[in-house]
């Protein structure tokens, strides 16, 4: 995998809004040219230092002779010309810091326009309706949505049950059924049914819009690295301050014939610009590729600790298959036929809509196991969808073990379902059930001889076995199986190159579980896993020293979320996880941990790349100027390896790291690439390219400035 | 270059880092956590030495107290020193009546000393008692060399992490001296004695010479200083004109002795911080990229024409004095056996580095501990392009880290550049004969440069006896010498309970690490030091001072 960022949902309404430079081009430059103020600037100090010898040169472009021994009033056009150019270095930082905020503004905006302005209808306390703006809703309103309308607001489902497509929110194409006490994210569309609900928050304090203000505000939170290369850049400023300033004083003590202005040309070279001028947009681009492919991230420090992941938790269900596993065959049992089975099977699940009722249904309807008893299941239904929700006409044991599964997910927690059905010839009650093999036989007062034998057989090739009762007799088993998302296998793959471990956790059998995960490529496998087993998993990984990352949408979750150094909750996923989440992904895309440690990766060596480039160019400006730079030491010019005269070797060096800060903006915007290797070759490569390679090209670069400038006839100045 | 020097060199190269390797098992023995044969020998001794001094040796320091507890000792050592040297006239074995050393000599001697510096700014045989050179002087030279081996060592633990800290100073301490120090000195006095060096403390002898004239022997515990100067880097000579002296330093056999020593313990370092980190690829990484530096100053030293020069020694030659000044500021020892006077500015040039960077492979401990802060900075700058927050010895790099390692990074030409600027504004250069021109910028430049270096050797000599230089000198030598050790104590400390990751993704335990950290070295001490460079020994060069000045 490249790592160049696929398109996802969000992008792809980026591209809708008019691209990401919507704050136009002159905008960009007006607040450009706002940035150059110095005290914006105190936060850089590599642009402060530069843009303070900038004042300086520009006093003396004006006043030539102003401090004897160190200018020459003859100078004043070669003042000039250096003035102009530090001007210019200090305008292509602010130039890349606007840049990146517009770029991250148009983002917000596009992601903003999933919370529009709708009309809606609010009840007063008698229930009258009156419709109403969306964003004179306030916390406590209680509003009416009919199907097909816009959710105007986050709020949470008093009464009725309805089908919600919070595709628009959240990616997941899935209709998602809401129950009283469920919350309904603003901006998702009711598509059955009415709800009465209660808005949870006022207009611009949604769940969504305080996300998004994290992404566009100013006091983004600087990451750990961020933070140490800031210290690196000040160490750095200072300590080439101070070899400037003894330079200097060396020269008129000693009589060494240098002009300030030359001196500050050095000074201005070896400072870091090139790192100093692009970290800032480095980091909100970073930031900003994430917004775009609908990540927020809460705090800088998960960025980070992304690229830095050691182990990954990845869900089976969701993650790695599809999760809606669909039947494939019936397998009876005991002397029954596959014709009972798939009957059973028909009605234990006419009333499951789970992905894996309905493939059910499908698979008898094909095999045309259509069974008598459907007559009564009419019936049946009508006399229990008299009660009030569709849930009581399910009739559970151990009812608190039964999660409604949400969008094809909760296979973990169910473990038996059952159902009853009056036979219409003899009028006698039947018993049907269907669950996990365990659980059915427990039910059961004797199992047939080989159920637990082909029980595991099914399990052992990937597939899972639900088992099927009539009354208290096993009659065989439903063989469902899993599909393995496309392209997971070669992901995976990336991610065991660049040294992580994955860890595949699921609730299915050690066998389906092996399976699955010799399928893909996955050795470290925790099977039947319960909820807390997460948690235990992500504290034991980090208390031997491995930086631990997870997706997670539950409320079971939410405290393996907090522990680990990288929780990515689904925006699908219950409020208590993506609170206590670092991270969370607006589309709701399970696969997408991978692209967020690729993308903590790709940020993280941006910047390494930049800071490496800045400082192995100082070499080349050292051998550049520092020949040429004491008049009256004219025996140094025997080093002066590249040959410039004076005035065009300095005005060559600045010009080259001045014009190295617009050539790297595309850079810092998407990120160095990389493809999926071992971090050591990636190092290597890197290491090969910016640092060698920038040690290198500024002898070329200033050489091939310093010919052009040659070339100008009469001369520079 | 002569094909005899590059085989005599690796020959040199290979007994050193064979003998260190042995050294270094002795090395982990005292510090790291096995249990030695020689323990129930030296068990008992420093058994005394605790329960005299009234210290728990197993407490666990923090690295405050462990710092604290280090300057103090040197504090109180050199106030010691100071005194004897203060009040010889009146102190027992001074045969020949010298007068009290001036106060501002004493303080500079001492300081000097203390900080394993040894820039020495009088003659030993013509200021010093016996018993200022052997309690003033010797004792120092001692000390300070176990407190830098202490220091690297307490260092190690930290980095390490398997040590649950970093270990108890006055442990460290005492064991340097018992069971490293003083027996490798004992042996190598013995040797140096049967090479003819003399130790005695009766009078200087007067002898009638073949010509028929008398001359004056000056004789003295010489043999058991020579030894410790070398074993612990710190190169302060009995002589004024230290080992080219033929009391000091009698024939070749003498010279590359002297050689052999002061290169065994900082090539033995770096094995031992292999060993202690659990990796010896580790310590031998470090080993390879500091040797490759010290080459590199070499065969640049011997790039050029080597001739004798005047004020080199006829008995050792042109190579062997070449070869002495390149090694004593790589192992910034800083005893010489030849005038810096003598030399081309090439190899001035490649002197100077030595002392720029300190650690290819710099003093006993404090060489390694500089080589692990340029790891950090280095892995910092460069690890972040593997695409992970950088990791040395499976810890994290923090922002903390970073802050603290580039302070002790720039205290080096903060320490070097603005003293020699004050020295030229305020004329005391010009007192001490350095003129406004190249020569006078190097001999000042390389006075402080040597002082922050801690390494001793010098112009100026016995022409830096002023109040200026030795005040001057004196503070930046303490602050050269405490300012990094306390820096990296604390780095060390913080590294010492933080969580390891067991496979990091940059190894940096591999021959490709080593290259791109030389590389990562020679940048910064170029971009720090080039402009400087270029107007000393460059221009000296170019100018045409092809053998001296």
């Amino acid at each position: 995998m490249d790592s160049s960022v696929k398109g996802g949902n969000v992008t792809g309404r980026l591209a809708e809004t008019g691209g990401p430079l919507s704050a136009g081009y002159l905008g960009i430059v007006k607040e450009s040219l706002v940035r150059l103020s110095p005290r914006r600037l105190l936060s850089n100090p590599v642009m402060l230092a530069v843009e303070l010898s900038f004042f300086l040169t520009l006093i003396l472009s004006i006043f030539p002779g102003l401090i004897p021994k160190v200018t020459t009033p003859s100078e004043q056009p070669f003042y000039m010309v250096v003035a102009v150019i530090l001007f210019v270095t200090v305008w292509f930082s602010t130039l890349s810091d606007s840049i990146a905020e517009a770029q991250i503004r148009a983002t917000a905006s596009s992601l903003r326009k999933i919370e529009q302005e709708v009309t809606a209808i609010k009840l007063d306390k008698d229930r009258n309706p009156s419709e109403v703006s969306s964003k004179d809703l306030r916390k406590g309103d209680i509003i009416m949505i009919r199907k097909g309308d816009h959710i105007p607001i986050d709020c949470e489902v008093l009464e009725g049950i309805g089908m919600v497509d919070e595709s628009l929110v959240t990616g997941e194409s899935d209709l998602v059924q809401k129950a009283p006490t469920d919350s309904l994210i603003g901006g998702s569309i009711l598509r059955s049914d009415t709800l009465i609900a209660m808005v949870s928050a006022n207009p611009g304090e949604t769940y969504l819009s305080r996300l998004i203000a994290i992404v566009e505000s100013s006091k983004r939170p600087k990451t750990p690295n961020e933070t140490a290369i800031s210290i690196l850049l000040l160490g750095l400023t200072i300590g080439f301050t101070i070899i400037v300033a003894v330079l200097l004083w060396f020269s008129v003590i000693l009589h060494l014939g240098v002009d300030l202005s030359v001196l500050l040309a050095l000074y201005v070279c070896l400072l870091p610009t090139t790192i100093g001028a692009l970290l800032p947009a480095i980091g909100i681009s970073g930031i900003n590729r994430m917004s775009s492919r609908g990540i927020i991230a809460k705090s800088g420090k998960a960025i980070e600790a992304a690229g830095d992941t050691d182990t990954l938790l990845l869900d089976k269900t969701g993650t790695i298959t599809y999760g809606n596993r669909t039947a494939v065959a019936y397998i009876p049992i005991g002397g029954h036929t596959e014709r009972e089975v798939g009957e059973a099977a028909f009605l234990s699940s006419w009333n499951d809509d789970t992905p894996e009722g309905r493939s059910i249904i499908d698979l008898s309807f094909t095999k045309g196991y259509f069974p008598r008893e459907f007559a009564s299941i009419d019936r049946a239904e009508a006399m229990e969808f008299s009660a009030a929700t569709r849930m009581s006409s399910v009739k559970l044991e151990d009812a608190d073990e039964f999660v409604l599964p949400k969008g094809g997910k909760g296979i973990l927690q169910r473990r038996r379902m059952r159902r009853k059905y009056i036979r219409p010839d003899t009028g006698d009650e039947i018993d049907i059930s269907k669950g996990a093999p365990d659980a059915i036989r427990e039910s059961v007062p004797e199992c047939p001889s080989g159920y637990d034998d082909m029980a595991s057989e099914i399990s052992a090739s990937g597939d899972t076995a639900m088992a099927v009762a009539v009354g208290t007799e096993i009659v065989g088993f439903i063989r469902l199986r899993d599909r393995v998302k496309s392209g997971i296998r070669a992901k995976i793959e990336d991610v065991e190159i660049m040294g992580i471990t994955p860890v595949m956790i699921t609730g299915d059998q050690e066998l389906t579980a092996r399976k699955i995960g010799s399928e893909v490529g996955i050795d470290r496998i925790v099977s039947q896993a319960k909820p807390e087993t997460k948690m235990l998993l992500v504290t034991e990984e980090q208390k031997g020293g491995k930086i631990v990352s997870m997706l997670g949408d539950g409320t079971n979750d939410a405290p393996a979320l907090a522990v680990a150094d990288v929780g990515l909750a689904m925006a699908s996923g219950t409020m208590a996880a993506k609170e206590a989440a670092n991270l969370v992904d607006l589309e709701s895309s399970p696969g997408k941990i991978i692209d967020v440690v690729m993308m903590g990766k790709q940020l993280l060596m941006t910047r390494g790349a930049v800071t490496t480039f800045s400082i192995a160019n100082d070499l080349a400006k050292y051998f550049a100027i520092v020949p040429v730079m004491f008049s009256s030491l004219p025996d140094l010019q025997r080093i002066n390896i590249l040959g410039l005269s004076p005035h065009v070797a300095v005005l060559a060096a600045l010009i080259f790291n001045a014009i190295i800060i617009p050539l790297l903006i595309p850079l810092a915007m998407r990120g160095a690439r990389f493809r999926p290797r071992s971090t050591m070759s990636i190092f290597l490569r890197n290491a090969m390219i910016y640092g060698f390679g920038g040690i290198l090209l500024p002898f070329a670069g200033i050489e091939a400035i310093g010919i052009l400038l040659n070339l100008i006839p009469g001369g520079i100045v | 270059m002569n094909p005899l020097y590059v085989i005599f060199t690796l020959c040199i190269f290979t007994a050193v880092i064979l003998s260190a390797w042995f050294l270094s098992n002795h090395l982990f023995s005292v510090f790291g956590k096995r249990k030695s044969r020689l323990d129930r020998i030296f068990d008992p001794v420093d058994n005394l030495l605790f329960k005299l001094g009234g210290v728990d040796p197993k407490k666990e320091m923090t690295w405050k107290e462990y710092f604290l507890n280090l300057l103090i000792l040197n504090v109180f050592q050199a106030a010691l020193a100071f005194v004897i040297l203060n009040f010889q006239l009146y102190l027992p074995l001074n045969p020949q009546g010298f007068p009290d050393v001036r106060w501002d000599l004493a303080l500079n001697t001492v300081m000097s000393i203390a900080s394993n510096t040894n820039l020495q700014h009088y003659a030993g045989e013509s200021t010093l008692s016996y018993l200022s050179q052997m309690m003033g002087i010797t004792f120092l030279q001692f000390t300070s060399a176990a407190s830098g081996l202490s220091a690297a060592v307490a260092i190690f633990r930290g980095f390490s992490g398997k040590y649950g800290g970093i270990g108890n100073f006055y442990s460290d301490f005492v064991r340097s001296l018992t069971r490293v120090l003083i027996p490798l000195s004992l042996v190598a006095s013995v040797v140096l004695v049967g090479l003819g060096v003399p130790q005695s403390l009766n009078g200087y002898l007067l002898v009638k010479t073949v010509e028929g004239s008398s001359q004056m022997l000056q004789i003295g515990p010489v043999a058991s200083m020579t030894s410790i100067m070398q074993i612990g880097t710190n190169g302060g000579g009995y002589f004024g004109a230290n080992s080219a002296y033929p009391f000091e330093n009698p024939s070749p056999i003498s010279n590359w002795f002297e050689i052999f020593l002061m290169m065994l313990i900082p090539t033995s370092v770096p094995f031992l911080f292999g060993k202690m980190v659990g990796n010896r690829k580790e310590g031998s990484t470090v080993l390879i990229s500091a040797y490759a530096i010290y080459a590199m100053n070499l065969i640049a030293a011997f790039a050029v024409v080597t001739t004798l020069g005047q004020g080199m020694e006829v008995r050792f030659g042109a190579f062997s004095s070449v070869f002495w000044t390149v090694t004593t500021t790589a192992f910034t020892t800083g005893s010489v056996n030849a005038s810096l006077y003598a030399f081309n500015q090439i190899v001035i040039t490649a002197a100077f580095l030595g002392m720029m960077i300190q650690s290819v492979p710099g003093g006993v401990g404090v060489g390694t501990m500089y080589m692990i802060m340029y790891i950090v900075i280095t892995i910092f700058i460069v690890g972040l392009m593997a695409g992970r927050t950088p990791e040395y010895l499976g810890a994290k790099i923090t922002p903390r880290d970073v802050k603290l390692a580039l302070i002790a990074f720039l205290q080096h030409p903060v320490l070097i550049l603005i003293p020699t600027a004050i020295a030229f504004s305020t004329g005391a250069a010009a007192a001490a004969g350095a003129g406004n021109n190249p020569e006078g910028f190097i001999t000042i430049f390389y006075e402080f440069t040597s002082a922050a270096a801690n390494n001793g050797s010098d112009f100026l000599g016995t022409a830096g006896n002023t109040a200026f230089f030795n005040i001057s000198t004196a503070a930046v030598m303490w602050l050269g010498r405490f300012i990094p050790i306390a820096l990296m104590l604390s780095i060390s400390g913080s590294m010492s309970s933080r969580i390891r990751n067991p496979s990091p993704g940059l190894h940096t335990d591999n021959l490709t690490f080593a290259a791109i950290l030389v590389v990562s070295i020679l940048l910064l001490a170029v971009l720090t030091f080039f402009p400087f460079l270029v107007i000393g020994p460059v221009l000296a060069y170019l100018e045409g001072h092809v053998n001296g000045f």
